[in-house]
C-alpha cells in the first residue's frame, strides 16, 4: 500500500531553503570519492596480479566465448521454398486425378499430395475408379531406390542427348536395310501413344507394333474378335446378375484385367430379399471361388468339359443322361441360368479361344444383360501368335531393331532364353523401364522411365471412356518418357505434353474443356453406339475341339496372386508383406496341392516350436524345365491339379530381401495357365513359408463369424439366426450387451465413430491392408519376422475354412460332441479343414471397444478412450508391457520389436531416404518398444472435423472417413458417425444382420459386422 | 521370550552338546574361515551365468524385445514366468520369519535367517523382470506415480501392473528391515569376535551400533513382533496381487477367481522347496548339521506336502470349473492347456507339482535327506511349468483362432533365466561367506530348553 509517510533524513529539512538540502540533492555522493587515494596507490596497484588490462582481455575473452557458443548448433539441413508455390500450404494436402495403366492395372485414381510429395493413392470415386491392392501399393513404387536412373548404353551411363543420337544413327541404319523395326510395348490403351509409335512409322518406315501381356488374355480377345469383330474384351455387370456361373474364372482377381469385384458385391449383399447366386467351378482355391456360394472342384482339364456340358445344357437343351456328381451340378447350374434367362452369365477363364467362345454363346443365348459387348475394355491386347513370330524373327535375323517399353519380356515370356538370343541379332535393342530389371540387363539402351505419377498419358479404359495421367511429382531421377524419347527421335522438339494436349484437343474431347477433363482425369464421349456385330461362329467345332484338349493325371494350373500379380512391382515391400487372401502367406509363391496329392507324394505341412510353417520341397518338371518348389497344401484345390503362381523369382533390379519365390512364367508354355503333362519328384528340405495364420478353421465358433442363409434370412426373424450372447444376471438370462460393470457415458453428444463390415460385401481382396499400411506408415517386417509371428498389420483379413462341407456343420458338429471326451474330439477333429471347405473372410482391425480391456489393464494410461469413441494409443506414453495385448480378445495390437525404420536389418521403403518420402506427415513413425494399433484414423476424421470447422458449416453427411473404408470398392467398410442419423454406418449399425465380434465379452465395440447370407438355393 | 519348558516328546532342535559359546564359533565359523575349492567353483559357476544373464539383458535392451521369441499373440511368456516364479519362492522366507513367529514356531529359528535372505534375494530376481520386460525400460518411471509437469498425466491405478509395482516394493522393503533386524546381534556377534579391524569397523556399521543392552533386546523383540505383523498380510497380498495380473484379464484360463489362493498356495510351495534346497547343501557344506537338522527338513517337507496338495486341489477345481461353466472358450482353453501342443509341459507341472510332493506321506522319505532335496528340486521346474502353462497356454491359443501361434524360447530368453539363477546364487554365496547364516541370537535362546544336551539333562534321559 502506498503510504504518504514522510521521512526526515535531517534537522535540516525542516529549514526552508537549507543549503545542506540543496547540496544533498544535488550530490549523489556528499562526500567525495577518495579514488586519488585509490588510485594514486601505487603500491597496491602493483601488487595485484589482475591488471586492468587483463580484465578488459577476460571481459573481451568471455563476451567472444559466449557469443561464438551460442553460434553452436543442430543443423538442420532443410530447404526452404524461395518462392512458396501459391497453391501448396504445408499441412494440407493436394489430390490430383490421375490414371494408373501399367500395363496390368488400369486404374482411375486420386492421388494424395503432401508438400509436393505423392504419398497415397486412392480411387477416384467420380470416375469409377476401383482400386486393387497393387493400385494403392503402386506409389511406394515411385520411391523405389533401385529405379533405373538415367539412361544407360551397355550398362554403362551416358547422357540423353548422346543416347538419342546413337540410337536414331542406328535406326536409319536399319532402315537403310529395310528390316523391320519392332515396338514390343505391353497393353497401353493410349490413344496418343498409338498416334506416336504411327509416327515412328511414318519416319523409319516398317515400324511394327506387337502388344504383350504378361499374363495373357489373347484366346478371350481372339474369341471376342471372331463373334463380334473387334479384338477387346467384353465388359460384365455383375450387379445386374441373378445368377453367376464362373468355370475357372478368378475375377475377383485379375481376370481380363480385373475391376469386378464393386459390381460384383452390389449383387451379394441382400436387398429386397434378393442377392446374387455364385457357381464356381475351378481347380485353385481362387479369391473368386472363396466367395462362391457353391463352390465345384474340378480339374483344369475337367473344366473344358464342364463348359462343354453347361453350353449342350443351355443352348442345345441337352441332357447328359450319365449321373455322376458332376453332371447333376452343371444340370443345376444350367437350370439356374435358364431361370435367370438374360439375369445369368456364364465367365471362363479357360485359355482356350473355343472355351471362350462357348461362354460368350452360352451369354448370347441367355441374353445376358450382364454381357457389355459395346463399351468393352481396352485393357489387355496381347496377342500371343504376334509375340511368339516376332521371336521367331528375331531370331532367324529378320528384325532390325527392337524397341521395348513397358514389358520385361526376358522375365515374362516362357521361352525367354529363345527372346535374349533373338535380342543379340538385332542391330538395335533399346528397352524403357523403371526399373533396372532382366530385359534392361538384355538389351543395348536401357533407357530410363518415369513412374506414372511424374508421367504424362492417356488411355482409354473403355470404349469412349478416356483417362489422363498427369505428373505429381518432378521427375526424381534423370528419366525421359517414351513419348517423349520417340517425339524426339521423330525429329519433333514438341513435348508430349504438347502432343498429348493436342491430340485430345483434337480428337478426343471434342470441344470439351482440356482443363476440366484434367481435373476430372477421365473424359466420357458421348454415348457410345452399339456397333458390336454378331458373326456367325460354327461353336460345334469349337466344342468338339475343345473337347479334344487331353489332360493327364497331374495338371499344372497358373494363377495370378493379388499381391505381386504379374510380378513388375516385385521390389514393393507392402505388396511382398501383404498375405494372399487364400493362403495368408507372404513373401512366397509355392505349389498349392490338394491333402491326398500330398499324402501321396509324401509331401507335408508341418510347424516349427514357434508355430511357423515349413513345407516339403518338390521339383515340378513340364518339358525338360524343373524347378524346385515348396509345396502347401491347400484345401479346396483339385486333386490331381497344382497351383503357382506368377509374379515371384525375379532376380534383377530387387534388394535381397525382395528375391522371394520362383519364377512360373518358365511353365506358361504356350501362354496358356492350363499345363498337363507334369511331373513331380519330391526333393530333400524343408522350405520355410512366412504364413500369417496358422489355425485355419473357425474351430466351430460360430459366433465369430455369424452366417445364415438366404432362405433363412427372408423367412426367419433375426433373433434365430443373428444370436445375441445372452449372460445370467439375477439368475436370469440378460443381453449380455446389457450387463455393464461400469458407470455409462452420455454418448450422445458429438461425434461418435462407428466401422461397419459387411461380410456379403467383403470379398478378401486386401486393398484396405495396403491403404492404412500408406495411410498410418504401418512398417514393413520382412520374412523372417512374419515367421515368428509378428507382422504389423493393422488390419488384416482373416480367412476362415470349414471343417465339414460349411460352417453350419462345424457347428453341429461341435454341439454333438458332448462330454469331455466329445468335447475333445470334436476339437482335435475341428483343427483340419475340409477337402472342399466353405471359406469365410473376416477383416478385423481394433474393434475401438467402449469398453475396452486394454484401457484397463496399462499401468500408464499410454491406451485410453477418446470422446468421438477412438480407443487411443498415446505412444510417448507407452512403456511396452504388452499387457494390453495379452488382454486384447481380437489380437489386434502389434508391438515394435525392434526399431523398424532407420535399421538396416529392416531394409525396407523406411530405410532409405527415398523410401521414406511416402511416409504420412500427419501419423507419427513409431519407435521400438511401443504398442500400435488401428486409430480408426483420427488424423483424417480430425481433419474433417477441422475442415468443417473452417468452412463454417458442420460435417456433412457420410464426410468422414477412414483409409480403409475409402479404399473398400465393395462398400463392404462404410465409416461414419453413428450421431449423425443421416450417415449410413448410423443405419447399419442398427441393421438386422449387424452384430459385435465376441459380444459375451461385453466390449462394446464401435465396429460392427454383418451377418454373412449365403445363397444356397440349389435351383 | 517363551517360557523354557518345552515338553519332552519334542524332538530337539539342536543337536549335540552345545554351548553358547559353541553356537557363536560354529556361525561365525564360515565368515572368520577361508572359502574352500568348492564355493570359489560354485562361486565361479554363478557369476559366469551372471555374467551371461547381464550379456543378454544389455543385448535385449540395446537391440529390443525382438530378441526374445515373443509374438503379436504371446506376448508374455518367459519373463513373467520368471517374475512369478521368482517372487513366489521370494515367499517362504516372511511365511518362515514372520507367520511362524507369530505361532511360536520354534523350529524356524535355524532356517528363517537364510530363507529370508533367499526372499531378498529372489524378490531382487523377481523385480528385474517387470522392468526389463517393458520396451522402453529407459521410461521404466512412467509406472511411478510421480509429480509431474503434465499435470493430469498419471498412472493407471486400474491396471494391476501398477499394483504390482507397489505390492513387489512394499514387499521388498519388509522383509529387508525385517531380516536387517534380525541381523543387528548377530552382526554385532560377530563384530566382537572380529580381529582384523576392517571387519570390525564393517560389521560395526553393519550392526548399527548394537550393545546389548537389556533396552536394545527389548526394542529388538518388540519391532520383531510389529513388524511379523506387518509382514504377515504381504506374504498373503504379494502374490495375490501378482495373480490379478492374470485374474482380472479376460483370457480363457487367466480370468478366474481362484487364482488368489492358489498363487499363494503355489507360492510357498515353491519357496519351501527352494529352501530345501539351499539348506540342505548349506548345512552340510558349513558344517551347520546341529542347527539346521533332519526335523527341519522334514517339518519342511510337510509344508511342501500340504501346499502342493492345495495346489493340486486348485488345478483339478479349474478344470471343473471350466466344464461346469459350459463356457466354450473357457473350455476349450483347458482342453488346450492339457492335452494341446503343450501337453507335456502340463504333464510336467501335473507330475511335478502334484504327484511329487505326495510322496512326503512315507516317513522315510520324508526324513531323506538325497529325497528331499531332489524333490524339492522337481518342485520349482514343476513351479515354474505351472506358470509358463498359465502365461503361455492361455495366451497362445485365445479368442480368435486367426491369431493362434506357438511360442519357442530364443537364447536370449534363456540366458536371461539363466543369468538370474547366477545373480541370485552370486548373492547367495557371498551372504553365506559373510553373514551369520544362523540368527545365532534366536537359536540361543532355546537352546536351554530345545538344545539336545538340555532336554536330555531336564528329562532324565542320562546315557
Amino acid at each position: 500500500m502506498a503510504s504518504n509517510k514522510k521521512y526526515w533524513k535531517s534537522v535540516e529539512e525542516l529549514k526552508e531553503k537549507s543549503s545542506i538540502v540543496d547540496t544533498l540533492k544535488q550530490n549523489e555522493f556528499f562526500e567525495e570519492i577518495p579514488t586519488d587515494i585509490f588510485l594514486g596507490d601505487k603500491e597496491t596497484l602493483e601488487t595485484s596480479s589482475t591488471t586492468r588490462r587483463d580484465f578488459l582481455k577476460y571481459v573481451g575473452f568471455t563476451t567472444a566465448a559466449v557469443t561464438l557458443a551460442s553460434c553452436e548448433g543442430p543443423v538442420v539441413k532443410s530447404i526452404p521454398y524461395i518462392i512458396q508455390p501459391d497453391d501448396i500450404i504445408p499441412g494440407v494436402a493436394e489430390y490430383y486425378a490421375t490414371t494408373m495403366a501399367d500395363g496390368f492395372d488400369f486404374a482411375n485414381v486420386l492421388v494424395k499430395v503432401r508438400e509436393g510429395r505423392p504419398i497415397k493413392i486412392e480411387p477416384n470415386k467420380d470416375a469409377n475408379g476401383i482400386t486393387n491392392a497393387r493400385v494403392q501399393a503402386s506409389v511406394l513404387s515411385l520411391y523405389d531406390s533401385l529405379r533405373l536412373k538415367g539412361p544407360k548404353a551397355n550398362g554403362a551411363e551416358i547422357s540423353w542427348s548422346e543416347a538419342d543420337q546413337q540410337i536414331i544413327a542406328k535406326l536409319n541404319e536399319v532402315k537403310a536395310t529395310s528390316l523391320p523395326i519392332a515396338v514390343l510395348t505391353g497393353t497401353s490403351a493410349s490413344p496418343s501413344t498409338k498416334k506416336l509409335i504411327a509416327k515412328l512409322n511414318e519416319t523409319f518406315e516398317n515400324v511394327t507394333h506387337v502388344e504383350y501381356d504378361a499374363i495373357s488374355e489373347s484366346a478371350a480377345l481372339d474369341a471376342f474378335e471372331e463373334m463380334y469383330g473387334t479384338r477387346a474384351l467384353p465388359d460384365y455387370h455383375l450387379e445386374k446378375a441373378e445368377v453367376i456361373v464362373s468355370i475357372g474364372a478368378d475375377f475377383l482377381g485379375s481376370w481380363q484385367g480385373g475391376g469386378f469385384e464393386a459390381s460384383y458385391s452390389k449383387g451379394r449383399v441382400p436387398t429386397n430379399g434378393k442377392m446374387s447366386r455364385h457357381i464356381q467351378f475351378e481347380s485353385n482355391m481362387s479369391l473368386t471361388g472363396a466367395n462362391a456360394d457353391k463352390r465345384v472342384v474340378i480339374k483344369p482339364s475337367e473344366q473344358n468339359l464342364a463348359l462343354i456340358k453347361l453350353y449342350n445344357a443351355v443352348v442345345s437343351g441337352i441332357l447328359t443322361t450319365e449321373e455322376t456328381p458332376l453332371n447333376d451340378t452343371i444340370q443345376k447350374a444350367a437350370r439356374q441360368l435358364i431361370k435367370a434367362g438374360s439375369k445369368g452369365v456364364v465367365i471362363s477363364g479357360i485359355q482356350d479361344k473355343n472355351a471362350q467362345l462357348l461362354a460368350l454363346a452360352i451369354n448370347k443365348a441367355l441374353n445376358s444383360e450382364v454381357l457389355d459387348v459395346n463399351v468393352t475394355k481396352n485393357i489387355r491386347k496381347g496377342n500371343d501368335a504376334h509375340v511368339a513370330q516376332l521371336i521367331t524373327d528375331m531370331n532367324e535375323g529378320k528384325i532390325g531393331a527392337v524397341i521395348i517399353c513397358n514389358s520385361n519380356p526376358v522375365y515374362t515370356l516362357p521361352n525367354s532364353a529363345a527372346f535374349v538370343e533373338g535380342l543379340k541379332k538385332v542391330k538395335l535393342s533399346v528397352a524403357f523401364s523403371m526399373q533396372d530389371n532382366e530385359t534392361a540387363k538384355a538389351v543395348q539402351y536401357s533407357l530410363a522411365t518415369p513412374h506414372y505419377l511424374e508421367s504424362w498419358g492417356d488411355a482409354e479404359i473403355r470404349k469412349g471412356q478416356y483417362s489422363l495421367i498427369q505428373p505429381t511429382i518432378k521427375t526424381l531421377f534423370n528419366t525421359r518418357q517414351f513419348q517423349d524419347c520417340l517425339l524426339a527421335w521423330t525429329g519433333s522438339t514438341a513435348t508430349y505434353y504438347d502432343f498429348l494436349k493436342e491430340t485430345w484437343n483434337n480428337e478426343i474431347l471434342g470441344g470439351a474443356s482440356w482443363n476440366q477433363a484434367l481435373h476430372d482425369g477421365v473424359f466420357t464421349a458421348e454415348a457410345v453406339q452399339s456397333d458390336a456385330i454378331s458373326l456367325e461362329v460354327d461353336l460345334e467345332t469349337a466344342a468338339s475341339q475343345l473337347a479334344e484338349v487331353k489332360g493327364s493325371d497331374l495338371e499344372l494350373q497358373l494363377y495370378v496372386k493379388i499381391g505381386l500379380g504379374d510380378g513388375q512391382m516385385a521390389n514393393n515391400p507392402w505388396l511382398q508383406e501383404l498375405p494372399d487372401p487364400i493362403t495368408r502367406t507372404s513373401w512366397d509363391n509355392y505349389l498349392t496341392m490338394s491333402k491326398a496329392d500330398a499324402e501321396a507324394l509324401g509331401a507335408t505341412n508341418n510347424h516349427v516350436a514357434n508355430g511357423a510353417l515349413n513345407g516339403s520341397l518338390v521339383e515340378l518338371t513340364l518339358n525338360g524345365v524343373s524347378e524346385i518348389l515348396p509345396v502347401l497344401i491347400q484345401p479346396g484345390q483339385a486333386k490331381g491339379s497344382l497351383g503357382l503362381a506368377f509374379g515371384y523369382g525375379r532376380k534383377q533390379g530387387l534388394k535381397a530381401e525382395m528375391q522371394t519365390g520362383k519364377n512360373a512364367y518358365a511353365f506358361y508354355k504356350d501362354f496358356n495357365n492350363f499345363q498337363p503333362n507334369v511331373s513331380l519328384k519330391l526333393v530333400p528340405g524343408e522350405h520355410e513359408f512366412a504364413c500369417v495364420q496358422l489355425q485355419n478353421t473357425l474351430m466351430g465358433r460360430g459366433d465369430i463369424i455369424k452366417e445364415t442363409t438366404l432362405e433363412i434370412f427372408n423367412t426367419v426373424d433375426s433373433k434365430e439366426w443373428n444370436i445375441v450372447p445372452v449372460v445370467s444376471l439375477d439368475h436370469n438370462e440378460v443381453e449380455a450387451g446389457s450387463v455393464d460393470l461400469w458407470d455409462s457415458f452420455d454418448r450422445s453428444i458429438g461425434h461418435h465413430f462407428n466401422l461397419s463390415i459387411d461380410l456379403n460385401a467383403c470379398n478378401g481382396c486386401g486393398a484396405c491392408i495396403i491403404a492404412c499400411h500408406a495411410e498410418n506408415n504401418v512398417p514393413v517386417v520382412g520374412k523372417e519376422e512374419i515367421r515368428r509371428s509378428r507382422d504389423m498389420h493393422w488390419l488384416r483379413i482373416d480367412r476362415y475354412y470349414s471343417h465339414q462341407e460349411d460352417f453350419a456343420g462345424d457347428n453341429e458338429l461341435k454341439a454333438n460332441g458332448k462330454g469331455v471326451m466329445g468335447f475333445k474330439n470334436a476339437m482335435d477333429t475341428l483343427e483340419d479343414p475340409s477337402e472342399n471347405p466353405s471359406v469365410a473372410f473376416q477383416p478385423v482391425m481394433c474393434q475401438h471397444c467402449n469398453h475396452a480391456p486394454c484401457e484397463t489393464v496399462c499401468p500408464v494410461a499410454a491406451t485410453s478412450h477418446g470422446r468421438q469413441g477412438q480407443n487411443q494409443m498415446a505412444y510417448n506414453r507407452c512403456v511396452g508391457t504388452r499387457y494390453c495385448a495379452n488382454n486384447c480378445p481380437y489380437k489386434v495390437r502389434r508391438f515394435n520389436w525392434f526399431e523398424y525404420p532407420n535399421n538396416s536389418k529392416f531394409d525396407y521403403n523406411m530405410n532409405d531416404d527415398l523410401g521414406k518420402m511416402v511416409l504420412n506427415p500427419d501419423v507419427v513413425v513409431r519407435s521400438r518398444g511401443v504398442m500400435e494399433k488401428c486409430s480408426m484414423c483420427i488424423q483424417m476424421t480430425q481433419a474433417t472435423i477441422l475442415k468443417a470447422k473452417k468452412e463454417g458449416r458442420p460435417v456433412n453427411t457420410n464426410e468422414f472417413e477412414t483409409a480403409c473404408s475409402i479404399a473398400c470398392t465393395t462398400d463392404a467398410l462404410v465409416f461414419g458417425d453413428v450421431n449423425k442419423p443421416e450417415d449410413t454406418v448410423k443405419s447399419l449399425a442398427e441393421d438386422k444382420r449387424a452384430y459385435h465380434l465376441l459380444e459375451h465379452i461385453g466390449t462394446k465395440p464401435n465396429v460392427v459386422y454383418h451377418v454373412k447370407v449365403r445363397n444356397t438355393q440349389e435351383s | 521370550m517363551s517360557s523354557h519348558y518345552e515338553a519332552p516328546i519334542r524332538r530337539p532342535l539342536i543337536i549335540g552338546d552345545k554351548s553358547y559359546h559353541d553356537i557363536s564359533v560354529d556361525v561365525a565359523a564360515p565368515v572368520e574361515g577361508k572359502a574352500n575349492k568348492l564355493w570359489w567353483i560354485a562361486f565361479s559357476i554363478a557369476l559366469l551365468a551372471f555374467l551371461w544373464g547381464i550379456g543378454s539383458i544389455i543385448y535385449t535392451i540395446g537391440t529390443g524385445i525382438g530378441v526374445w521369441g515373443l509374438n503379436k499373440t504371446v506376448g508374455w511368456a518367459w519373463d513373467i514366468t520368471n517374475f512369478v516364479w521368482w517372487v513366489g519362492i521370494g515367499h517362504a522366507g516372511t511365511l518362515i520369519s514372520a507367520v511362524l513367529l507369530l505361532f511360536r514356531q520354534k523350529w524356524r529359528m535355524g532356517i528363517n535367517r537364510s530363507a529370508e535372505a533367499m526372499t531378498i534375494f529372489s524378490v531382487i530376481q523377481a523385480g528385474l523382470f517387470p522392468v526389463i520386460h517393458m520396451g522402453r525400460v529407459w521410461n521404466a518411471h512412467f509406472v511411478l506415480p510421480l509429480p509431474n509437469q503434465f499435470g493430469t498425466l498419471w498412472t493407471n491405478f486400474n491396471s494391476p501392473l501398477l499394483w504390482d509395482v507397489f505390492a513387489i516394493s512394499t514387499y521388498l522393503s519388509v522383509s529387508l528391515v525385517f531380516w536387517w533386524t534380525g541381523l543387528l546381534p548377530d552382526f554385532a556377534m560377530l563384530r566382537d569376535r572380529a580381529v582384523r579391524p576392517f571387519q570390525k569397523k564393517i560389521y560395526g556399521m553393519l550392526s548399527f551400533g548394537w550393545t546389548g543392552r537389556a533396552k536394545d533386546w527389548q526394542r529388538f523383540e518388540e519391532v520383531s513382533l510389529v513388524l511379523a505383523g506387518l509382514a504377515t498380510p504381504l506374504v498373503l497380498s504379494v502374490h495375490t496381487i501378482v495373480s490379478f495380473d492374470f485374474a482380472t484379464s479376460i483370457v480363457p484360463g487367466w480370468h478366474t477367481t481362484i487364482f488368489p489362493p492358489y498363487f499363494v498356495a503355489g507360492a510357498v510351495f515353491s519357496g519351501f522347496a527352494m529352501v530345501n534346497t539351499l539348506l540342505i547343501i548349506m548345512r552340510k557344506v558349513s558344517n551347520l548339521e546341529a542347527y539346521i537338522t533332519e526335523q527341519h527338513i522334514e517339518l519342511m517337507n510337510i509344508v511342501i506336502m500340504i501346499t502342493g496338495s492345495i495346489v493340486g486341489c486348485a488345478y483339478i477345481t479349474e478344470l471343473f470349473i471350466a466344464w461346469y461353466s459350459g463356457v466354450e472358450y473357457e473350455q476349450y482353453a483347458f482342453l488346450n492347456r492339457a492335452t494341446g501342443p503343450y501337453w507335456w509341459a502340463y504333464l510336467l507341472m501335473m507330475s511335478c507339482n502334484v504327484f511329487s510332493p505326495q510322496f512326503m506321506w512315507f516317513k522315510r522319505l520324508r526324513t531323506s535327506i538325497t529325497f528331499s532335496f531332489i524333490i524339492s528340486i522337481v518342485v520349482n521346474i514343476g513351479m515354474w511349468f505351472e506358470r509358463f502353462v498359465i502365461i503361455v497356454t492361455s495366451l497362445h491359443r485365445d479368442y480368435l483362432p486367426s491369431s493362434w501361434t506357438m511360442f519357442s524360447p530364443t537364447f536370449v530368453d534363456i540366458g536371461i533365466f539363466i543369468g538370474t539363477i547366477g545373480f541370485f546364487f552370486v548373492l547367495f554365496l557371498l551372504y553365506a561367506r559373510t553373514f551369520p547364516v544362523i540368527a545365532q541370537a534366536e537359536v540361543k535362546s532355546i537352546l536351554k530348553s530345545s538344545g539336545e544336551k538340555y532336554k536330555k539333562l531336564r528329562d532324565g534321559n542320562h546315557e
